[in-house]
C-alpha cells in the first residue's frame, strides 16, 4: 500500500523541476572526501563514543529537501531533515546512516570521520518505476500488462493554450489531435488507434483524479495517462470503446511550504500558409478577362479586407500555486489567469481557475481527500461574420468613408455578393458566452484490515453556462428585426459515487490484487432559450417593448449510468503479470430489453529481463513482453433516449399557434451498447540505460455499432438506431526516448509515430454505404473516412474545359476510361484517398547545459487528403465575380490558349460546367510536418537568488506553430480529420511568449 | 469479529450502489411515449395538429415551393446560386437534389402522422374525431397530390402506364413501408379522390382558412378533377365551394395587400399553411429569395432582409404591364434607384430587379408568410378552365375569367375580342390563371397538363434567355431522391 504515498509524492518531483527522467545524482562519496577533524566529546559515563554529524540533503536540482527521515541502522535514532534540508544526528563511528524520503531511492552511508555529510538523494522516477494512475488503482509502469502512455505536466505544457486536447498534439503515439479552428474559444477533436464508430461518438473517456467526467484546467496536471488498449482500459471498458485519458491533478507533499508563480505572456499571429488573396489590381486584371460588367470605378479602392479581419492577439496566463503539508495532511492550492485574443478581431477567450486539493490522514486507518476546483471562463466570438468576409469580400469596396467612419454597406454601390462591412457590424453587435464549472470530489479510503482497503470516491459537478447575442438595429444584421438578441442559458449537474473494495496481498513470490466497485452516475440539464426583437439601440437587455421572434424553448434531459466490476491483479516473483477484469454496466440510454452490457479484458506480461538467465545480458536493462484481449464498449454520442418510441411536443410539433405532438423517434427497445473487440500485443525494452523504445500493435474490431440506419421516408421516420456494422482499426506505434548525452551537456530525444488502417467490414442488411453518394459515404471494404467523388482530370487543352474520368464498363464487364466535360456524365468512385492520416507522430528534443534548456517539439500528420472546399468561392475560375479570388499558388496556371496544358480551366462568368463542384481538384493533400514548439530556458544563478530567499528562478522564451512544412494551398493543412474539410477556416495561431517561473 | 462486520459494510454499501436507483429509466421533457400519444380525443387532436406542423417544416414548405414555382416562366433567376435550387430554375434536375430529398421525407412524414390518427378513430366516431379523421384523410390527399405533381408525369401523360409515387396508406406492415413500390399516376390520383370525397363527408366543421374543412377539400377536389380533365367534376366541386358562402373575393381596394394581414380574417383563402408570428424564417423563407426591404414594404439592397435573388421575369412583368393599372402589379417590388429599374448585373444579360413580394410581411414582418394553397380566385379559374373546355361553356368560362379581371381592375373580355387577337378562350384562361396566380406553383403544372411548351425568353441565369420546354421533356419532373432509391429497391427512378 505503498503505491499510493508514492504516487501523491511522485508527482510533486516535476514540481520542483525536473523532466521526470532522474538519472544522474552526484555521487554523495565523491562530494564528501574531505576528511574533518574529529569533534570527540567525551563525558564520564561515556561507554559508546558518539560523533555529531551535520549536513543537509538536496535533490538533483540542488535544491534542500525538508522531511527526510536520517535513521541509525539497526536503532531507533531518527531525526528529520529541518525546512532548509538540514538535519543534526549523533551516532556512533561504524554505524550506517539511512537517509529516505518517499518518492526518492534510500541511501545508506557509513559513518568514518566524517562531521559533515551532505547528501543528493537520488528520485525513484525511472521509465519503469513511474507510478501510474490506471484506472481505479495506481501500479508501477513495469506491473502494467496493457498498453498506456503518460504525459507529464511539464512536457504538456510546452505549447500555451488552455485546452488539454490541443498541448496533447504529437506528444503519446495512437493519440491523433486535430483541431478545425484556430480560435481561442474552440476546442480540438481526440481520436485514439483510428475511429471505430460511425454514428457514436468517437472521443475517448475523460477521468479527472478516479472519477469518470470532471473538470480540470492544464496549469493543474501532474499526468496525463493514456490508456488504449483493452487490458488498460479493463475497469472503464464498458465505455472506454475510444481510449481512455486519465487526468491527475497536483497534489502536496509533505515538507516546508512551496509556493509558486509561473507567468507568460506574448502575441499571437494569424498563419496563412501558402494561401494570399488577390488585391485590387489582381483581381481587376484576372476578371478583365471574362467579365464584360467590370467597370474602371472598381479600381478606386484597394481594400486589404483580411488585415481588416486579423490582428495581433495578446496572450496572457499567469498561475500561482502553493501546496506542502505534513505526514498528515497535504495540500495544493492554484489559482490561474489565462486570457487569449484571437488573430481574428473581437474574439477572445478568458479563463479563471481555482483549484484547492486537501488529504488528510484521519487516523491510521483512514485517510480523506477533498478536491475543490472551480473554472470561470468568458468568450467573445466575433459577431460580424468578419472570417467569412476576410476571404470573399472584394478589394473594389471600402471599408471606410472619407471621414474614416465604417461605410454601410446596406447602400449604394457595393460589388461584393454579400454587401457586408464587418467593420460597420463591429461597432454595435456582440456575441459572447460565460460558463461557471465547478467540481468537489470527497473520496475517503479506508483500511479495514491490513489487507483490505474500502475506498467511496463521491463527486457533484455543476456547469452553468449562458451565451448572448445581440444584433443592434442600426446594424445590417439587426435592421430587419428593429434589433434583435438571443440569449440562451443552460445548467448541468452530474452526481457520482464510486465505491471500491480491494484486497491485496503477498504469498512468497506471489501477489495478488483483486477489486470490486459499485458505481452510480446520474446527470441532469436543462437549457432555456429566447430569441427577440424590437429592441433600442445598444441595449440588449429586454423590457416590456421587447417582442419574440421566434417561441422560448425549454427542457431538461436526465440519464444514469450504474455498474459493478471485478478485477484481479496476479504477479509471480515480478517476472509473469496477469490481470483480469470483468464489468456490468447499465445505462439509461438504452432499450428496455437489453440496457446493460457485459464486458471482460484479459492482459498478460512477462518482465524477460526480471529472469535469473537473463541477469548477464548487460545491454539490456529491461525487457518486457505484453499481450492483451478484451471487450470494451461505447455509450456516447447517441440521444439520451435513443431507444424510445416518441411523440415529439416541441415547437417544432405546433401549429397555427396551437401545442401538438408528432412521431419523432422510432422505437427500438433492443438497443444496447456498442462492443469492440481489442488486441494488442507490446514490447517494452530498455538498453544500456540510455535508450527506451515500446512497441504496440493492436487489431480494433467494433460490432454490434451503435449506427442510425437510415429508413426509407415512407416508414415516416429518417432512420432507427440499431446495433449493426463492423469497423476495424489495426496499427502499430512506437514511443522511443534515448538520452543522447547525460553529462554537464543533457540531450534527450523523443520519437513516437502511429500507423493506423481502417477498415468498414459491414454497414447492415446487405447495404455497402451508409450515406449513398456522400463524399465520405463510409463503404464496406473502403477505410471510413474515403473519399468519394469524380475524378479531376485537368483541363482540355483544346478549348479550356474542365475534364472528368468517365469510367464505363462494356457488356463483359471491361472498364474503360475516357474523359468528359460534362460533370453529369463524371463517375463518381472511391479515390483510395482518405482524410485519416496513414501515419502521425511527434519528435521532441530538449538539451540542456548548466543553466540553459532548450526544447524543440515538431508533430506531424502524413498521407491524409484534406477536401479544401472553401476553393468553390475563391477558385472559381468566373463562376462568381462577386468574390475575392485567391492567387495562383505555385505550380498553377490558367488556360488561356488552345495547346495550354494547364491546371485551371478558361473563367467563363457565370459557368455552369461546374468546373469546382465536388471532384478530386479540390482534394489536396493534407500532410504536414510542424515546428509546434520551441522554448528556450535559463535558470538564474543561485547566489543571485538566495539573497531574495527565492528558490529557483527562471525565465523563457517560447514560440508555438514557428514553421510550417506543407503543400496544401489554404492557410493551414490542419482541420478536423474526421470530416477532412478545409472551410473559412479560422487559420492556427503562431505565438511567441516570454515567461516566467519563479520557486519561494 | 468487528473487522467481519466492517467487511460486510463495505461490501452490503458495494451493492447498495449498484442496486439503489438501478436501471431507472427516464423520459424526456418535450417528447412524450408513442404508446400514450393516441388514447383520448384531446391526444388525437393534439397529434393531429402535429400532421398539420410536420408539413408546415422548412423541408417541405420551402424546398417543396421551389418545385412548384421555380421552374416557371414567372421568375427569374438574377444571379448564380450554389444553392441546389439553381437546378431546378435551370431545368437541369440531379438525383441527389436536397430539395427533393427534403420534400420526399416531411411529406411521408406527415403522411405517416396522419395514418397513425386515421387508424386510431374509427369511421363511426363520435363527430368531432370524425372531424379529425377527415382532417388527416384531407393532408394525406394533398401530400399525396403535390408528390404526384413534383415526381410523376402529368396526368395528362399516359397515367395508367407511367409511374407515380408509393401510395401510403393506413394499416401497412413494416415490411410493407419498407419496400413500398410507386403506383401509376391513375391509382394514385384516384386514391387521392378516395381520400378528399371521404374527408368531405367526415368532416363537419366550419374550422379556419389554417385547418382542413369540408369545403377544402371540396377546393382540393376541384383542382385534382381538373388536372385528371374530368372537367364536369372540376366545376361541380368548385361551385360547391363558391356557393358554400363561406368565402368572398376580396375587394379591389383590398386585394393589393391579401397577403399582409393576419390569414385568420381572410374571406378569399380556403387554405393557407399557416405561419404564426414566433415562425419567422427569416433568410430561410420563401420571400427572402424574391424580397428584401424593411417592414414598410419599400425594397432595399440585396441582404437587407433576404437574397432578393429571384425576381419576377421580365416577360410576366411586360405581359402586365400591359395594363399599368392592374393591381397584381402589386406584388411585384421593383427595386429602384433614382426612378430608374435596377439590373442586377452578376449575369448578362442583366435581370431587372422585380422584387416579389407575395411570401413576403404578413402581420409586419418581412420573411413571414403563410403560403395560401387554396384561394377562391382559383375556384373561379378552375371552372373557367373546365367550361373552356367544353363545347358551348366558352362565355361561362370569360364570365369567370371577367370576374377575374375587374377585381383586378383591369378590362374585360370578350369572345368577339378573343377572336379579333386570335386567341382561344383556353388561351385567355390560361393567361389569366398567369397572371391571377402568378408565384402561386400553378403555372408550369397549367402549361404542361394542358401540353403547352414553357417558354423562357427573358434574362435570368442558365445559358441560354430563349429556352424552351416541352411537356413532354423528361426534365419537367424531378428525379425520386437516390437516396430514398438506395434505401428502397423498389423504387423505380425517373428516366
Amino acid at each position: 500500500m505503498k503505491i499510493k504515498p508514492l504516487l501523491l509524492l511522485g508527482g510533486v518531483v516535476v514540481l520542483s523541476f525536473n523532466n521526470g527522467y532522474a538519472f544522474t545524482t552526484k555521487s554523495t562519496t565523491e562530494n564528501l572526501n574531505v576528511i574533518s577533524v574529529l569533534n570527540e566529546k567525551l563525558t564520564e559515563d561515556n561507554i559508546v563514543q558518539l560523533t555529531r554529524i551535520t549536513g543537509t540533503v538536496k535533490d538533483k536540482a540542488g535544491l534542500p529537501i525538508p522531511g527526510v527521515s536520517i535513521s541509525v541502522k539497526n536503532t531507533k535514532v531518527g531525526v528529520l531533515t529541518d525546512n532548509n534540508g538540514k538535519y543534526i544526528i549523533d551516532a556512533e563511528v561504524g554505524s550506517i546512516l539511512v537517509f529516505s524520503f518517499t518518492g526518492f531511492k534510500s541511501q545508506e552511508i557509513r559513518i568514518e570521520n566524517d562531521t559533515s555529510i551532505d547528501v543528493n538523494l537520488e528520485e525513484m522516477s525511472t521509465e519503469l518505476g513511474t507510478v501510474l494512475v490506471v484506472g481505479y488503482s495506481t501500479k508501477k509502469q513495469s506491473e502494467i500488462s496493457g498498453s498506456v502512455s503518460v504525459v507529464t505536466g511539464e512536457k504538456l505544457r510546452d505549447v500555451t493554450s488552455n485546452e488539454l486536447s490541443s498541448l496533447l498534439q504529437g506528444k503519446a503515439p495512437g493519440v491523433v489531435v486535430s483541431t478545425a479552428s484556430g480560435s481561442p474559444t474552440s476546442g480540438s477533436n481526440i481520436i485514439i488507434r483510428g475511429a471505430g464508430s460511425i454514428n457514436a461518438s468517437t472521443d475517448p473517456l475523460i477521468v479527472v483524479d478516479g472519477n469518470i467526467g470532471g473538470n480540470y484546467n492544464p496549469t493543474d496536471v501532474e499526468t496525463i495517462t493514456i490508456l488504449k488498449d483493452a487490458a488498460a482500459t479493463g475497469l472503464y471498458g464498458s465505455r472506454a470503446a475510444n481510449g481512455v485519458i486519465i487526468v491527475t491533478t497536483k497534489t502536496g507533499k509533505a515538507g516546508v511550504t512551496k509556493v509558486d508563480f509561473n507567468s507568460s505572456m506574448g502575441y499571437s499571429e494569424a498563419s496563412t500558409g501558402n494561401f494570399k488573396l488577390m488585391n485590387t489590381a489582381q483581381l481587376y486584371d484576372y476578371q478583365s478577362k471574362f467579365y464584360t460588367g467590370l467597370t474602371p470605378e472598381r479600381l478606386n479602392n484597394d481594400t486589404d479586407w483580411w488585415n481588416l479581419a486579423f490582428r495581433t492577439g495578446m496572450v496572457n496566463s499567469h498561475t500561482a500555486s502553493a501546496s506542502g503539508g505534513s505526514e498528515n495532511t497535504k495540500f495544493y492550492v492554484s489559482g490561474n489567469y489565462y486570457k487569449e485574443e484571437g488573430t481574428l478581431i473581437n474574439n477572445d477567450k478568458t479563463g479563471y481557475n481555482f483549484r484547492t486539493n486537501i488529504s488528510q490522514k484521519l487516523s491510521e486507518k483512514f485517510n480523506l481527500s477533498v478536491l475543490l476546483n472551480g473554472i470561470f471562463t468568458k468568450d467573445n466570438y466575433n459577431a460580424s461574420g468578419a472570417l467569412y468576409d476576410a476571404y470573399v469580400n472584394l478589394p473594389f469596396d471600402p471599408a471606410f468613408n472619407g471621414d474614416l467612419t465604417p461605410v454601410d454597406s446596406r447602400y449604394g454601390t457595393w460589388y461584393g455578393r454579400d454587401r457586408d462591412n464587418f467593420m460597420h457590424t463591429l461597432q454595435y453587435n456582440t456575441s459572447k458566452a460565460k460558463s461557471l464549472n465547478v467540481s468537489a470530489d470527497i473520496n475517503l479510503d479506508y483500511k479495514i484490515i491490513k489487507n483490505l482497503t474500502f475506498s467511496t470516491y463521491n463527486r457533484g459537478k455543476l456547469v452553468n453556462y449562458r451565451s448572448d447575442s445581440f444584433s443592434d438595429k442600426r446594424s445590417k444584421d439587426g435592421a430587419t428585426n428593429n434589433g434583435s438578441a438571443s440569449a440562451s442559458t443552460s445548467y448541468t449537474n452530474t452526481f457520482l459515487t464510486s465505491n471500491r473494495l480491494r484486497y491485496s496481498n503477498t504469498f512468497g513470490k506471489h501477489n495478488l490484487a483483486v477489486l470490486a466497485v459499485g458505481e452510480i452516475e446520474y446527470g441532469y440539464a436543462e437549457s432555456l432559450g429566447a430569441n427577440v426583437k424590437n429592441l433600442p439601440a445598444g441595449r440588449d437587455a429586454f423590457s416590456t417593448a421587447t417582442d419574440i421572434v421566434t417561441n422560448p424553448t425549454s427542457g431538461n434531459d436526465t440519464y444514469q449510468f450504474s455498474k459493478y466490476l471485478g478485477q484481479a491483479d496476479y504477479n509471480y516473483d515480478n517476472r509473469y503479470f496477469a490481470v483480469a477484469s470483468y464489468v456490468t454496466e447499465y445505462s439509461s440510454r438504452f432499450g428496455s430489453n437489453n440496457p446493460s452490457g457485459n464486458f471482460y479484458q484479459l492482459g498478460a506480461s512477462w518482465i524477460i529481463s526480471n529472469e535469473a538467465f537473463f541477469k548477464n545480458v548487460k545491454p539490456v536493462t529491461s525487457l518486457k513482453l505484453r499481450a492483451s484481449y478484451g471487450t470494451t464498449g461505447n455509450a456516447y454520442g447517441i440521444g439520451y433516449y435513443a431507444a424510445l418510441g416518441l411523440y415529439s411536443i416541441s415547437s417544432g410539433a405546433s401549429y397555427a399557434g396551437l401545442p401538438g405532438a408528432a412521431p419523432s423517434q422510432k422505437a427500438n427497445p433492443d438497443l444496447t451498447w456498442e462492443k469492440s473487440k481489442a488486441a494488442n500485443i507490446g514490447l517494452d525494452i530498455t538498453l544500456f540505460k540510455r535508450i527506451e523504445l515500446s512497441i504496440d500493435a493492436y487489431h480494433k474490431q467494433a460490432a454490434s455499432l451503435l449506427f442510425f440506419r437510415p429508413l426509407p421516408a415512407t416508414t415516416g421516420y429518417n432512420g432507427v438506431y440499431e446495433n449493426v456494422g463492423n469497423v476495424r482499426n489495426r496499427g502499430v506505434e512506437f514511443n522511443l526516448t534515448t538520452k543522447n548525452f547525460v553529462k554537464a551537456f543533457k540531450w534527450e530525444t523523443n520519437f513516437n509515430m502511429a500507423f493506423n488502417r481502417n477498415k468498414v467490414l459491414e454497414v447492415n442488411q446487405g447495404r455497402n454505404e451508409v450515406s449513398n453518394g456522400a463524399r465520405q459515404p463510409i463503404a464496406v471494404g473502403h477505410d471510413m473516412d474515403e473519399w468519394f467523388m469524380p475524378v479531376w482530370s485537368g483541363v482540355n487543352p483544346d478549348n479550356g474545359a474542365p475534364l472528368w474520368e468517365n469510367r464505363v464498363k462494356d457488356a463483359d464487364g471491361k472498364e474503360f476510361l475516357s474523359y468528359t466535360s460534362n460533370y453529369n456524365a463524371a463517375s463518381r468512385v472511391y479515390t483510395g484517398k482518405s482524410s485519416a492520416p496513414k501515419f502521425t507522430g511527434g519528435l521532441s528534443n530538449n538539451f540542456e547545459y548548466k543553466n540553459f534548456s532548450l526544447s524543440t517539439f515538431f508533430n506531424f500528420v502524413y498521407g491524409n487528403y484534406v477536401y479544401n472546399e472553401s476553393r468553390f468561392l475563391f477558385d472559381s475560375d468566373g463562376l462568381y465575380e462577386s468574390y475575392n479570388q485567391m492567387q495562383l499558388a505555385s505550380g498553377w496556371n490558367r488556360w488561356e490558349k488552345p495547346g495550354d496544358l494547364v491546371t485551371h480551366p478558361k473563367p467563363v462568368h457565370g459557368r455552369a460546367d461546374n468546373a469546382n463542384a465536388l471532384s478530386t481538384r479540390f482534394l489536396e493533400d493534407g500532410s504536414y510536418i510542424r515546428l509546434r514548439n520551441v522554448t528556450l530556458g535559463y535558470n538564474l544563478p543561485t547566489s543571485w537568488l538566495t539573497k531574495a530567499k527565492i528558490n529557483k528562478a527562471r525565465i523563457f522564451i517560447s514560440g508555438d506553430n514557428i514553421w510550417t512544412l506543407t503543400k496544401f494551398s489554404g492557410t493551414d493543412p490542419e482541420v478536423e480529420l474526421r470530416t477532412g474539410e478545409s472551410y473559412i477556416k479560422y487559420p492556427i495561431s503562431r505565438k511567441l511568449l516570454f515567461g516566467l517561473n519563479v520557486s519561494l | 469479529m468487528k473487522i467481519k462486520y466492517l467487511i460486510a459494510v463495505a461490501v452490503v454499501s458495494l451493492l447498495i450502489t449498484g442496486n439503489t436507483a438501478c436501471k431507472k429509466t427516464f423520459n424526456p421533457s418535450t417528447a412524450i411515449d408513442e404508446n400514450s400519444a393516441l388514447t383520448s380525443e384531446a391526444d388525437i387532436e393534439t397529434a393531429t395538429i402535429g400532421t398539420y406542423a410536420l408539413f408546415k417544416a422548412e423541408a417541405y414548405v420551402r424546398s417543396g415551393y421551389f418545385f412548384t414555382e421555380y421552374p416557371t416562366d414567372e421568375v427569374a433567376q438574377g444571379q448564380n446560386s450554389s444553392d441546389d435550387l439553381s437546378n431546378i430554375y435551370k431545368y437541369t434536375p440531379i438525383k441527389t437534389s436536397s430539395h427533393a430529398a427534403n420534400f420526399w421525407s416531411s411529406a411521408y412524414k406527415s403522411i405517416s402522422a396522419a395514418n397513425r390518427v386515421i387508424e386510431a378513430i374509427d369511421d363511426n366516431a363520435s363527430l368531432p374525431l370524425r372531424q379529425l379523421k377527415g382532417e388527416n384523410l384531407y393532408i394525406r390527399a394533398m401530400l399525396h397530390f403535390n408528390l404526384v405533381r413534383i415526381f410523376a408525369r402529368p396526368y395528362s401523360q399516359n397515367p395508367t402506364v407511367n409511374l407515380g409515387v408509393p401510395i401510403l396508406k393506413e394499416g401497412l406492415t413494416d415490411d410493407e413501408k419498407l419496400t413500398l413500390a410507386r403506383s401509376n399516376v391513375n391509382t394514385v390520383y384516384d386514391f387521392i379522390v378516395a381520400d378528399l370525397l371521404k374527408a368531405s363527408t367526415l368532416m363537419n366543421q366550419p374550422k379556419s382558412n389554417s385547418f382542413a374543412s369540408k369545403e377544402v377539400a371540396y377546393a382540393l377536389l376541384s383542382r385534382v378533377y381538373l388536372y385528371m380533365e374530368k372537367n364536369a367534376e372540376s366545376i361541380e366541386y368548385a361551385d360547391k365551394v363558391i356557393n358554400s358562402g363561406r368565402y368572398n373575393l376580396l375587394s379591389s381596394g383590398e386585394y393589393p395587400t391579401y397577403f399582409r394581414g393576419a390569414p385568420d380574417g381572410n374571406k378569399e383563402t380556403i387554405f393557407c399553411i399557416r405561419h404564426i408570428k414566433t415562425e419567422d424564417r427569416g433568410f430561410s423563407a420563401i420571400g427572402s429569395m424574391y424580397f428584401s426591404g424593411d417592414a414598410s414594404g419599400n425594397a432595399l439592397n440585396q441582404a437587407a432582409s433576404g437574397w432578393g435573388e429571384i425576381y419576377a421575369s421580365k416577360k410576366l412583368y411586360d405581359a402586365l404591364n400591359v395594363n399599368p393599372q392592374d393591381l397584381r402589379l402589386k406584388f411585384i417590388s421593383p427595386l429602384t434607384e433614382n426612378g430608374v429599374v435596377k439590373l442586377n448585373n452578376k449575369i448578362t444579360p442583366n435581370a431587372p430587379m422585380y422584387y416579389i413580394n407575395k411570401y413576403s410581411l404578413q402581420e409586419g414582418i418581412v420573411n413571414l408568410s403563410s403560403p395560401v394553397y387554396l384561394r377562391l380566385a382559383e375556384m373561379y379559374l378552375n371552372k373557367a378552365e373546365a367550361n373552356a373546355k367544353i363545347s358551348g361553356k366558352e362565355q361561362l368560362a370569360l364570365d369567370d375569367v371577367n370576374k377575374i379581371r375587374t377585381r383586378a381592375g383591369i378590362p374585360i373580355l370578350t369572345l368577339a375580342g378573343l377572336a379579333t387577337s386570335g386567341k382561344s378562350v383556353l388561351d385567355a384562361v390560361l393567361e389569366e390563371r398567369w397572371f391571377e396566380l402568378s408565384f402561386e406553383g400553378h403555372r408550369a403544372y397549367d402549361l404542361f397538363r394542358n401540353n403547352r411548351p414553357l417558354i423562357r425568353n427573358y434574362p435570368g441565369t442558365g445559358t441560354s434567355t430563349n429556352q424552351i420546354v416541352q411537356p413532354g421533356d423528361s426534365k419537367i419532373i424531378a428525379f425520386i431522391p437516390q437516396n430514398e432509391v438506395d434505401k428502397n429497391n423498389k423504387l423505380i427512378q425517373n428516366p
